[in-house]
């Protein structure tokens, strides 16, 4: 299975926790859609500091040409 | 008084001194009398010793130059205008040095109204009661005339005093001239004459007559009926610029705008060229510095909207961390951590939940999760 996009992570992620707040999950799906929350939470987060990355990077070129 | 002659043969000749001499002395023995006339050309000043005025016969027009010492005339108080009519006793005198003949007041008494002054009264209020002077008949003045008439007399003065101050104030300024008399028994009606004319030249769009200083009889053309007549009729404005500002001819009343010196007529019927330059000046660096300071507001507003561009990216992602952690928290706040922290554990055997015994046989190494921390451990026996 490919990567999910960063918005699919997300609303997956939102969907876990709001099935999680129903409070109908039992306790074993609950501790799997817990693992399965917290490596959505990794994979966001690391796309958010790479998108950083890049637009610090980007900025900092768009000032070197400034005159 | 004996006068000598120079004798050539049987020819007598008199010097010029001595024929003066001789003639004031006749003259002189002629007795004091009265003499009745109208006033023209009083000349009154105060660094003179005399006053200076002409006595004229309203019939004919016959002239007489009278003159009063300066003091015994200002003691008679009589505010003398031309026109009026007067009564002077006096002798005949003879300045000796000039051969100038004149009449010396002793005393003058006024007459009543002149001639001309009364009917000259009549005439003004016949119009009036027409309403030839009416303030709602003055029609406005051109602001640019294509073509400006002038009418005036053929005394150069008039003439080129006006011409000077329109073309100082407007040097474009294109000038129609008709010369024409402005003196005389005739002058009332070629004066009309020429202004009808001149009306009727192409691109004419504002008339000035204009005449200098003059007599109270001077001015007479300018009072005249049939002139008056021919300015109300005019089809262009009609600026009259006739003697000075203490003289009020007629004319002055019937036209649609009066000026008292040749500048004044230039200010009316021309704008001053250098203002409107100064104005379009004007006009024209406000209209840079309208231009500059929108190409300024414009900068501003993309200098703004660069920042906002810069920022926005950011912006966005630190939204989004910050939803993203908010989740988190969710997740964590549900997360059966919370059921650990009551003292249950959660048994992995090779990653695997373990829910059975049967799952793990004794000697199998097992995670144990608990509330705080996790053990390592192994099976001693399954039940």
């Amino acid at each position: 299975m490919s990567e999910p996009s960063f918005e699919e992570a997300q609303r997956e992620l939102e969907g876990i926790v709001e099935h999680l707040e129903s409070g109908q999950a039992s306790l074993d799906e609950a501790i799997t859609l817990w693992e399965r929350g917290e490596e959505l939470y990794r994979l966001c987060s690391t796309r958010l500091d790479t998108a950083q990355g890049k637009i610090e990077e980007l900025a900092r070129r768009v000032e070197a040409v400034k005159p | 008084m004996k006068i000598e002659a120079i004798e050539y043969g049987d020819r007598s000749v008199y010097t010029v001194s001595a024929f003066n001499r001789g003639v004031a002395d006749w003259i002189s023995r002629l007795p004091s009398l009265w003499v009745e006339g109208e006033v023209t050309e009083l000349r009154r000043q105060d660094r003179w010793q005399s006053v200076f005025l002409t006595l004229k016969d309203p019939a004919d027009g016959a002239c007489l130059a009278v003159t009063m010492p300066r003091g015994q005339f200002d003691a008679l108080r009589l505010d003398l205008a031309d026109g009026e009519r007067i009564h002077v006793f006096g002798r005949p005198q003879l300045y000796e040095a000039r051969g100038d003949f004149r009449f010396r007041a002793l005393t003058i008494e006024r007459f009543g109204l002149g001639d001309h002054l009364a009917a000259l009264e009549r005439l003004k209020r016949k119009l009036a009661d027409e309403g030839l002077f009416a303030p709602d008949r003055k029609r406005a003045l051109p602001r640019f005339p294509r073509r400006i008439g002038l009418v005036t007399g053929n005394d150069a003065a008039a003439k080129r005093d006006v011409l000077t101050a329109i073309t100082a104030r407007f040097p474009p300024a294109r000038i129609l001239v008709a010369e024409t008399y402005v003196q005389g028994p005739r002058a009332a009606s070629a004066i009309a004459e020429a202004l009808r004319e001149i009306c009727d030249a192409p691109e004419i769009d504002v008339v000035v007559l204009a005449r200098g200083g003059g007599s109270f009889e001077d001015l007479l053309p300018f009072s005249d009926e049939r002139l008056i007549r021919a300015i109300a009729d005019c089809p262009v404005p009609i600026v009259s610029a006739v003697g000075h500002e203490q003289d009020v001819p007629l004319s002055d009343l019937v036209a649609d705008a009066r000026a008292s010196t040749p500048t004044a007529a230039a200010r009316l019927v021309v704008p001053d060229l250098a203002e409107l330059n100064a104005r379009l000046e004007r006009s024209r660096a406000a209209l840079a510095r309208g231009t500059r300071s929108a190409l300024d507001r414009e900068r501003r507003r993309l200098d703004l909207a660069r920042d906002h561009l810069r920022r926005a990216p950011l912006l966005m992602l630190e939204r989004r961390r910050a939803a993203l952690e908010q989740t988190a928290g969710r997740l964590r706040a549900l997360s059966p951590r919370a059921t650990l922290e009551r003292g249950y554990a959660i048994v992995r055997a090779a990653g695997e939940i373990v829910r059975t015994s049967s799952q793990v046989a004794a000697g199998a190494r097992l995670d144990v999760e608990l509330g705080k921390g996790g053990l390592g451990a192994r099976v001693e026996e399954t039940r």
